[in-house]
């Protein structure tokens, strides 16, 4: 008894902190996250993955000096889970703590950790990020500032913050985009920022998902399913990246979640949080933005990034609409490239457009605008060009930079 | 805590058996033939003895205790399985056959089951050494196996897995009579309180405990004896704080007086000295098994005078009063000869005149 709440102090300080130590490296950041009280944080709990809220429900136990609970749903977690590693190595640290005072998370004696110092380190940093997760909660109704516009075709929207291992999942209500679930992920083992074949990284950028795959055509590796993307994008190509084969996956069955750092670029969640996923989002339309730290606004902040650009897409749109071929090619770049053709090669494709519409006004319907930035800033449009009067047009994709201030097409093309 | 202590360091301790002080009845005598034949390794006769017995007294639970245990030394896991299972069904109030049980389950690698064994052993004797011990050792064991999946090690229940100790004996009087009181006492069984052995055997479970980790084992008993048992307290590393020791709960007077009087009883029957032991106890004293007063009597000189040297120990001495009546719980550990019994006891105590006088005295709670 008196064993037991001594080990359940050592232990909760140590997860506090842990979980202070994040708060205060993440303090420095300004306005990024709301960082919200326990009672909120733990109202969030249900929108984690079951396995990791019963584990989060575990840590907060073990802080609460209830040891006793603590081991019960424990024991119950790795008996549901038994490949959950993390999940075993807390039961194990509330199985020592019986008998032992137990001196940190992962509190292996040396004997038996000879040779797999790594894994437990790894175990420790997965631990630490998905506490953080719980932790730092967005504010709400923030979004990440790639997300300027959905439309309502877009019912799902996917964004991913690579430096906190996190997934965010949204879905595209009346009242705009609202935080529906976020799962724990892994990336690359040499971190972000893909650029060539090989290079065992995840690239960042905006992308979209481009089919989903069937887990019995597929390697048991890959878990429960995957759903690849489309790098390299429009703007990877341009850049002269390489490489393929991003998929968002699941894990193999003897591994419940892996490490932190851990594929060969793919984003790897667990096998249900996957499901899940698979389950709520269209194939094609999903955008996901993957991100070395995402940006949290509310609503109504990328206003002004998004008039300013929308002054340029309507005069664009305008311009074809009048059939002023000349005026529209103003508002695309000298290294415009669609399908391997340059601007002078694509221009009777536009010019022959113009001709088909007799003048009548092009609508964009279904806009969604996506902003990134990083080196440069791009947008990426997504609308049906239909023709006023019709019911329905081609679905085009543009690519637009700005270029001394002005937004400029580099890509366009019918997907 | 209180102790006496005569001839203390003579004694050769070569073996320890199980050992009844009193031949209450008949029935004792049977458990002991049985007990001297699995001691002697004539484990076929003592099943033949068992089974005769269970025949006229099939539900008796002392001797299909015995049958479990000879199957278990037999090697027949499945069947020792089967008969503690069934004593824990018809008698749930048993800890002795949930440590049984549990120590056959580690025997096949399955500790989860261990553990619920042992804690149901611990939930019904809240003070039993012996499961603490085994619970901590089957903790240290899960938790192994625990990391060992966590960090994917290779061969993760490669390493020792612990020995526990096996019960030889239920305490009888854990054994509820049809009127509901504490039955024949007299008898006091061996509590094989073992710490692991380091040496890594895979052999058979220890037998024969040796009798120095007997009393040296720090019980972690609760002062209040009917506190609930609100979670395990340790009793394996060295780091521990030592156990609260039984603080003396009223320092009145006649705490006191009773305290000196089980003092004085010990400390009689340490010395042989049977008319001060007899005299200890008062009219109203009901012996054991429907002996007679005499019988009893006679039957306590037999055993005492018998033995060459005896050391008795008093640890843990608890007191309560109430007007005359009194009762006292302490842990005994007595030597005799090659002999060590461990046990707990109560007496029940009456005033009469100016002295406390034994009216009841049992082993265990």
């Amino acid at each position: 008894m008196r064993m037991n709440r001594y080990f359940s102090t050592i232990l909760a300080l140590l997860i506090v902190c842990l979980l202070f130590a994040q708060e205060a490296s993440a303090r420095k950041k300004s306005g990024d996250m709301d960082l919200a009280n326990a009672k909120t944080a733990a109202k969030k709990t249900s929108l984690l993955g079951q396995a990791e809220a019963r584990l989060i429900e575990i840590y907060q136990l073990i802080a609460k000096s209830e040891s006793t609970s603590a081991l019960a749903k424990a024991e119950s977690l790795v008996a549901d889970f038994p490949n959950f590693q993390l999940a075993q190595l807390v039961y194990g640290d509330l199985l020592a703590a019986r008998i032992r005072p137990v001196k940190s998370v992962g509190d292996v004696p040396e004997l038996q950790l000879k040779g797999a110092e790594a894994v437990l380190s790894q175990l420790r940093e997965e631990s630490q990020l998905r506490l953080k997760a719980l932790r730092e909660r967005p504010a709400s109704g923030a979004i990440p500032s790639e997300f300027l516009a959905l439309s309502s075709s877009n019912k799902h929207a996917i964004a991913i913050d690579a430096s906190r291992s996190r997934l965010y999942l949204f879905e595209n209500q009346s009242s705009g985009l609202a935080l529906i679930a976020d799962f724990y992920i892994s990336v690359g083992k040499s971190g972000l920022e893909k650029s060539t074949e090989g290079d065992l990284r995840t690239p960042l950028g905006i992308y979209f998902i481009t089919s989903n795959l069937d887990p019995k055509t597929l390697k048991n590796f890959y878990g429960s399913g995957a759903l690849p993307i489309n790098y390299p994008n429009i703007l990877d190509t341009k850049r002269g990246k390489t490489g393929s084969g991003i998929w968002l996956h699941g894990t193999p069955p003897e591994q419940f979640s892996r490490p932190p750092k851990a594929t060969d670029g793919c984003v790897v969640l667990s096998n249900p949080d996957l499901l899940q996923i698979i389950r709520t989002v269209e194939v094609r339309t999903t955008p996901v933005v993957i991100s070395k730290r995402l940006n949290w606004v509310s609503q109504g902040t990328t206003q002004l990034t998004k008039k300013s650009f929308e002054l340029a897409l309507n005069e664009w749109r305008i311009a074809k609409s009048n059939g002023n071929v000349e005026k529209a090619l103003d508002y695309y770049s000298p290294d415009f490239s669609s399908f391997g053709m340059s601007l002078p090669e694509w221009t009777p494709s536009l010019r022959s457009e113009v001709k088909k519409a007799k003048g009548r006004e092009i609508v964009l319907k279904d806009l969604s605008m996506l902003h990134w930035s990083d080196s440069g800033e791009t947008m990426v449009v997504t609308f049906g060009e239909v023709l006023a009067g019709r019911l329905t047009g081609p679905i085009k994709r543009q690519y637009w930079s700005l270029q001394s201030k002005q937004w400029k097409i580099f890509f366009e093309g019918v997907i | 805590m209180s102790y006496l202590e005569y001839f203390p360091s003579s004694v050769l301790r070569l073996l320890v058996v199980v050992f009844m002080l009193t031949n209450a009845n008949v029935h004792a005598d049977e458990y002991s033939d049985v007990n001297q034949l699995i001691r002697s390794e004539k484990l076929g006769e003592a099943m033949v003895k068992v089974e005769a017995f269970l025949v006229a007294k099939p539900r008796d639970p002392q001797m299909r205790f015995l049958k479990g245990v000879i199957q278990r030394i037999s090697g027949k896991q499945t069947e020792a399985i089967n008969t503690f299972s069934k004593l824990t069904e018809d008698f749930p109030e048993l800890p002795e056959p949930y440590n049984n049980l549990a120590v056959l389950y580690a025997g096949q690698g399955n500790f989860e089951k261990a553990r619920t064994s042992l804690e149901m052993a611990i939930r019904t004797n809240p003070s039993y050494a012996t499961a603490h011990e085994n619970l901590g050792d089957v903790y240290a064991r899960l938790a192994s196996q625990a990391y060992g999946s966590a960090l994917q090690l290779e061969g993760a229940n490669a390493a020792v897995p612990p020995k526990l100790a096996l019960i030889k004996e239920v305490f009888k009087s854990n054994i509820k009579t049809q009127a509901g009181a504490n039955p024949s006492p007299a008898n006091s069984s061996t509590v094989a309180t073992v710490t692991p052995a380091p040496a890594p055997t895979k052999t058979t479970p220890n037998i024969s405990p040796t009798p120095s980790a007997a009393p040296a084992a720090p019980l972690a008993n609760p002062a209040a004896p009917p506190a609930p048992v609100t979670a395990m307290p340790s009793a394996v590393t060295a780091t521990l704080p030592p156990p609260p020791q039984a603080k003396p709960v009223v320092l009145d007077k006649a705490s006191k007086e009773v305290e000196a009087a089980v003092l004085a009883w010990a400390k009689a029957w340490a010395a042989k000295d049977m008319n001060t032991y007899l005299g200890a106890y008062g009219k109203e004293f009901v012996p054991p098994g429907n002996q007679t007063r005499a019988v009893w009597e006679q039957e306590r000189k037999k055993r005492i005078l018998g033995k060459s040297n005896i050391t008795l120990k008093l640890e843990n001495l608890n007191v309560t009063v109430n007007a005359n009546k009194a009762t006292v719980k302490f842990h005994q550990v007595y030597k005799a000869n090659a002999l060590a019994v461990s046990s707990r006891k109560t007496l029940s105590l009456t005033k009469q005149g100016n002295d406390w006088q034994i009216t009841k005295e049992s082993t265990g709670n």
